[in-house]
């Protein structure tokens, strides 16, 4: 692993060192990143929030290493990203599930991938589809699945190369609010299970501050971070709590003046 | 375990048997009262020649032995075209290099259809077996990379994307993304492919051969035997429904995870 001086702090697992993305087409640019500066801490679960279309997911892609910045680096770990893998999980708000795989198939793709014995992934798999409440499910493909179970083969899928990281892009945005509230309940309770560093993009202020340790509120395009806020509220928490509802007050009312 | 005979399917089955059994009738019936009589047998006829051929050789094999032979054939000849315009099509599907080499020449021999080819083939490769092959090879192999180009170009960039960030490397990102999201759509090409062979190698047999269906169809023309011709014909109808229908059992495996519902 190639260690740069960049990155000193001991438990510093993500660090956006000034960041600018631009997109450019034949006779069009359109600068999407300035200068955006972002370090989170080893099992840190930090939102990154803002307006729809605001460059989240393009921040979001350039940590996994999707997409490349037009200017800035990203470490993760303190090793430098420049293309995806296998340290960092990703969840997709597309499912973008492999439909001619089964569940068992999707969520053993990446131990199998890295050469994991059939025995060992099978095991870590079934580990994580229990996780995820899928137990029984196995054997059905994806496309038999709700919104809300696909979602939960993604998050299992992600976890189960056991990455340090976890990337989530708006995960839960095609789902009814049912579901939704659901899912949201489900990620907290895994993620005080199975601790990582999670990054996850929303436009949904309450999903935000219901899952977060930090809300990252962006500006409009071209994105930069406008303001940070610790979400100290007590797990499990409680969407109608006065504490809640004041802090979704402030964030929105910031939020607002943005746009 | 879900029942094979539901009431809905007894009851489709029953209709098609009594649609059947019109045509027949109205032949039958047709042929009797009308003029067509001088150039129609009685269905009957087909049918009892139909059952007799099957025993009885027509020519030098049997009716059964003929549809064999023919079915060898495009055996033959649809594996050879399927194997090679899959690996032709993904190529061009995926090397930009490739597609720009082989597309001009591809599109230029793609419209000429496989009986075309009879005359020059006949010419190569004499009137043997190795001429029914080309024939049928040429007739099915476009569809098969046409189709198969057009599944390895559609891989979904996202599924691409996520395999890398699962840790697949570029050989495990073909052969576990790229092939299976491309089935589909070659088992489309390979079914047209199936159909066209199936007529291409008729027509092969239409013009040289002394057997398999097509030769059957001859051979009644020359000899002024329309029920030779018909029992032909029907052989032909027969089998490309075996065909078909058997394409579409392997798809149904081979795809089951598009398949919603159940």
């Amino acid at each position: 692993m190639e260690n740069t001086g960049t990155v000193t702090a001991k438990n510093i697992m993500i660090k956006c060192n000034s960041i600018f993305k631009t997109f450019e087409s034949k006779d069009d640019e359109n600068e999407v990143i300035r200068n955006f500066n972002l370090e989170i801490k080893e099992n840190e679960f930090v939102v990154l929030f803002g307006p729809g279309q605001c460059g989240k997911t393009t921040v979001l892609n350039i940590i996994a290493g999707l997409e490349q910045s037009t200017k800035g680096e990203v470490f993760v770990n303190g090793r430098k990203i420049t293309e995806p893998g296998p340290d960092r999980g990703m969840v997709y708000q597309t499912t973008a599930l492999f439909p001619w795989l089964t569940v068992m198939g999707n969520v053993e793709f990446g131990p199998k991938s890295l050469g994991v014995k059939k025995k060992e992934r099978r095991e870590r798999a079934q580990y994580y589809i229990d996780l995820v409440g899928l137990k029984g499910f196995e054997k059905h493909y994806p496309i038999k699945l709700s919104g809300g179970m696909q979602q939960r083969v993604g998050i299992a899928r992600a976890y189960c190369n056991n990455p340090p990281v976890i990337l989530l892009d708006e995960p839960f945005g095609a789902l009814d609010a049912q579901t939704r509230y659901l899912m949201e309940e489900e990620l907290g309770r895994i993620c005080t299970k199975e601790k990582r560093t999670i990054v996850f993009v929303t436009n949904n202020i309450e999903e935000a501050i219901y899952l977060a340790d930090r809300i990252v509120l962006l500006t409009n395009c071209p994105t930069t971070i406008r303001k940070e806020y610790i979400i100290g509220l007590p797990r499990p928490r409680d969407y109608t709590s006065n504490d809640f509802l004041t802090l979704r007050k402030e964030i929105t009312s910031e939020m607002d003046e943005t746009i | 375990m879900k029942r094979v005979f539901t009431k809905e399917k007894v009851q489709m089955a029953l209709w098609g048997i009594i649609g059947l059994m019109s045509i027949l009738l109205i032949w039958q019936i047709s042929v009797m009262v009308t003029s067509l009589g001088r150039i129609m047998p009685e269905p009957i006829e087909v049918v009892k020649s139909f059952l007799i051929s099957s025993i009885k050789p027509v020519g030098r094999y049997t009716l059964l032995q003929h549809m064999l032979f023919s079915l060898l054939r495009v055996f033959v000849g649809f594996s050879l075209s399927g194997v090679s315009g899959i690996i032709l099509g993904i190529a061009m599907g995926r090397s930009k290099t490739i597609n720009s080499i082989a597309s001009p020449i591809f599109n230029m021999v793609r419209p000429i259809p496989g009986v075309a080819w009879i005359p020059l083939a006949i010419l190569w490769f004499g009137i043997g077996e190795t001429t029914k092959y080309f024939i049928i090879f040429m007739g099915g192999f476009a569809q098969v990379v046409v189709n198969t180009m057009s599944g390895a170009r559609k891989v979904d960039k996202t599924l691409v994307g996520a395999a890398r960030m699962l840790g697949a490397n570029k050989r495990q990102e073909f052969f576990r993304i790229v092939i299976p999201s491309s089935v589909p759509y070659i088992f489309a090409g390979l079914q047209i492919s199936l159909s066209t062979s199936w007529m291409a190698v008729l027509a092969a047999e239409m013009v040289s051969s002394y057997k398999g269906s097509g030769w059957i169809i001859i051979t009644g023309m020359n000899n002024g035997n329309t029920v030779q011709i018909l029992v032909g014909m029907i052989s032909i109808g027969v089998v490309g429904l075996g065909l078909a229908n058997l394409m579409r059992i392997i798809e149904r495996r081979l795809c089951s995870w598009r398949i919603q519902g159940q």
